[in-house]
């Protein structure tokens, strides 16, 4: 049954009262607290009362009196609340993501820090230590976008909001630029003692990488403190 | 009309966006006035943070009734040509 199907059975007129609940359809027209389609002077028939029952003195169990007529569809918009509430739990008391968003982070920084130590001075230690810092990050950044990803789904149910579409377009730029200098490393292992073009953009990519960071983590922060 | 509609859908957006951020607090507010609940040591106390949960658990309701308005809402003016 649709939704304006439902609105038909308003205990008006001599119709049954019918509400849905997570996707059932009830028949409540033997309650003696539903007078004329409403119910407290609140609910009314033919709703979805979903997001209502919470509300109620009473819990869901008292549907049980009531014989199920049907099935709404489209419930799933409903059934979302209580299909993900172990996985929020499970969520809140580990936390994935904001835990994994700092390691990558605070490597990028370590890694620019140390390119740019290595470009003054010289020193090849500083250079190696920069690479290694920013392939820490790049292997980091998987489960931190993993996990980043999963909170989307579990918390906000994936809705994309221009907060969630900077980060996602942010994240992918990211990863994008740091798989770019992991790979030139690997590659050319004296990139950044070169003279070229390429050797220019491995650097401007590793210093780039910064204000995205500080980019995503400004986004991150608008969904904790909006 | 079309710069109407394109003001209208931002405005809805943003709108979804506030509310959207705002469930996952109301949740959060449940566990822990829930849990305060649980180690409340006295009657008052434990009615206390009893009323608190039941009014966290409204605000979710109602936030998630207001975001379901606005998706379709938001539905129905991309729909429009």
């Amino acid at each position: 049954m649709k939704k304006d199907e439902l609105q038909q059975y308003s205990g008006k007129e001599g119709k049954p009262i019918y509400i849905s609940y997570k996707g059932k359809i009830y028949d409540v027209s033997k309650s003696k607290l539903w007078k004329d389609g409403v119910h407290m002077n609140i609910h009314r028939a033919g709703e979805d009362l979903t997001n209502d029952l919470s509300e109620a003195p009473h819990g869901e169990e008292i549907l049980d009196k009531f014989e199920q007529v049907g099935i709404l569809e489209n419930e799933s918009e409903y059934l979302y609340i209580d299909n993900k509430e172990s996985l929020r739990d499970l969520y809140r008391k580990f936390h994935p993501h904001p835990t994994l968003v700092h390691f990558p982070i605070a490597a990028l920084f370590l890694g620019a820090l140390l390119q740019f130590l290595f470009l003054i001075t010289k020193t090849s230690s500083f250079e190696s230590a920069a690479f290694y810092s920013i392939l820490f990050a790049t292997v980091f950044q998987i489960p931190a976008v993993i996990s980043g990803i999963f909170s989307w789904w579990v918390n906000y149910d994936s809705t994309l909001t221009s907060i969630f579409k900077n980060k996602l377009r942010y994240s992918a730029i990211l990863l994008c630029m740091t798989f770019f200098v992991v790979i030139i490393r690997f590659l050319i292992s004296d990139i950044s003692f070169r003279d070229d073009i390429l050797s220019l953009t491995y650097n401007i990519v590793i210093f780039f990488n910064v204000p995205v960071v500080f980019i995503l983590g400004f986004y991150g922060g608008k969904i904790t403190w909006h | 009309m079309k710069g109407e509609r394109k003001k209208k859908i931002k405005e809805l957006e943003e709108m979804i966006e506030v509310v959207l951020l705002s469930i996952p607090r109301e949740i959060a507010s449940q566990k822990f006035y829930q849990t305060a609940f649980e180690k409340a040591t006295t009657d008052i106390s434990r009615k206390f943070f009893q009323s608190l949960v039941k009014e966290e658990k409204h605000h979710e309701a109602k936030l998630r009734k207001v975001l379901n308005k606005l998706q379709n809402e938001l539905k129905k003016v991309k729909e429009l040509k």
